[in-house]
């Protein structure tokens, strides 16, 4: 069930970010479906979050004719990476997905930029540099709304370890 | 006092038994299970950018795909349509009083040039005819596939465009790309070329792409023969010498070229592509430093007229 919530969010974003947001200039630089991704995988771990960015990245190389498996592999890793930081340190903590939104965001822009170096293809770094302020606070301003949505679709599980029965000893 | 090793279970809950664990597995068969995911979804990524990138092994499914999500593109395009055209409205309604002064200006400035222009081309006409000279091709002779934007650049890094429609509309790769304008021939400026084609999908590289270079030529002297590639935020009119002057305010066209051999040019002559900004020279260098801006505001197109060549249809 989770897995179908997912893919609707995240399909949803996705022609959200394709057909709305780059309409408008100033809006290009945020992107709604990494926010969306990273607010899922910190809820579901990093395994979910692995899978729903390879199938969300491919979705959108596929609707912009790029190279396909690029945003896939960068999706990946950005779902996996925060997943695993939801389930280990971040349970609970208020500034998680703002911090997780923040990081990979930056990160995102730098690994895309590699990525098109690698490739041989067109890679301004003076463009991408200068974007990074306005995709970061456009991104932590997506993130307040899209991670309380996220969190009423998809409530927080308990912990798996959690403690069920005790021993007494003596 | 000996250690009494004896076991005693207290029970917190109804049953003694331990539930299945859910939520974040942690185990360490978990673990692996989890980083074999990960580890065969990045292998499959490599896979599939190095097969995308080397071959067109995947063009066809992902023209399918690109062609299956389109009517999805569209409907989300037609619901923000009134929240876009509202924005637009407010935006309009700031800048009306300023706009509306500057172009009665401009209205009375391209009278008096109408009625110049408008011997000038009778002129031409008959001269043409009397010299039998061959032109290269306007665009009055190519086919005009009106398309809508489906997406806009994802990043600022980006420069290309997807639009609804693809071979089956007789669309090529290479095929000249402008805005649709009240003309009487319905085309305005240049925005750029089609790059990649599937059976209801293409990719548009911008004027703005690192890939992307137009000869092309100044309007009111056709003397001035240059190529218009991206430089930074703006254009550049490289490599143009340094007479004949290229003055600020001048508009820059596409030259066209004659010929049927393979250097032929894409580009019918006489698209606009922009106005000159500024013209600066220096001893050091061999050519003129020339900056445009594009008539198109590239960063927002919503529909675009790509022009096919006779040899198309």
């Amino acid at each position: 069930m989770d897995g179908l919530k997912a893919a609707v969010v995240l399909f949803i974003a996705c022609l959200l970010q394709l057909s709305v947001l780059t309409e408008y200039h100033p809006f290009r630089t945020a992107s709604i479906v990494l926010v969306a991704l990273l607010s899922i995988a910190l809820l579901r771990g990093s395994l979910f979050g692995a899978v729903a960015g390879f199938a969300v990245g491919l979705m959108l190389d596929t609707g912009t004719l790029g190279t396909l498996g690029v945003t896939s592999l960068l999706l990946t890793i950005a779902g996996f990476w925060i997943g695993r930081y939801g389930e280990t340190t971040a349970r609970d903590r208020f500034h998680a997905p703002f911090l997780s939104v923040a990081v990979v965001t930056m990160l995102y822009v730098f690994g895309q930029l590699t990525l098109e170096f690698v490739l041989g293809e067109a890679a301004p770094a003076g463009a991408a540099v200068r974007g990074v302020p306005g995709a970061l606070l456009l991104n932590l301003l997506l993130t307040l709304p899209v991670y309380a949505l996220a969190r009423r679709l998809f409530p927080p599980q308990e912990l798996g370890d959690r403690v069920r029965e005790v021993r007494l000893l003596g | 006092m000996p250690r009494n090793r004896t076991v005693r279970f207290a029970v917190l809950g109804s049953s003694v038994q331990r539930a299945a664990p859910y939520g974040f597995p942690s185990s360490r068969s978990s673990a692996i299970r989890r980083r074999i995911v990960v580890g065969l979804l990045v292998l499959l990524s490599l896979v599939l950018i190095t097969l995308s990138f080397r071959s067109s092994a995947l063009d066809g499914i992902q023209g399918d795909g690109a062609t299956a999500l389109r009517p999805f593109e569209t409907a989300a395009n037609r619901v923000a349509r009134p929240f876009r055209d509202t924005i637009g409205w407010f935006h309009g309604l700031v800048n009306a009083r300023s706009e509306n002064k500057k172009l009665r200006v401009q209205i009375a400035g391209l009278q008096q040039e109408l009625i110049q222009d408008e011997g000038a081309v009778q002129q031409n006409a008959q001269l043409t005819q009397e010299l039998n000279y061959q032109a290269p091709p306007s665009v009055r002779a190519y086919g005009q596939v009106r398309a809508e934007v489906l997406a806009n650049p994802l990043s600022s890094t980006e420069d290309s465009i997807t639009i609804s429609a693809g071979s089956v509309n007789g669309l090529q790769t290479g095929d000249v790309v402008v805005e649709p304008t009240g003309n009487p021939d319905g085309t305005g400026a240049l925005i750029g070329t089609v790059d990649r084609v599937t059976s209801h999908v293409s990719r548009v590289m911008l004027l703005t792409d690192d890939d992307s270079a137009v000869t092309a030529t100044d309007l009111t002297d056709s003397n001035v023969i240059g190529s218009v590639r991206p430089g930074g935020s703006s254009l550049i009119l490289d490599r143009v010498p340094k007479e004949p002057n290229v003055r600020r305010g001048d508009t820059i066209i596409t030259a066209g070229s004659l010929g049927d051999g393979p250097l032929k040019s894409r580009y019918p002559r006489g698209i606009p592509i922009g106005t000159v900004t500024s013209v600066t020279n220096s001893d050091a260098d061999l050519f003129q430093n020339i900056q445009l801006q594009s008539l198109v505001d590239l960063s927002s197109i919503r529909s675009v007229i790509v022009l096919t060549p006779p040899s198309n249809r």
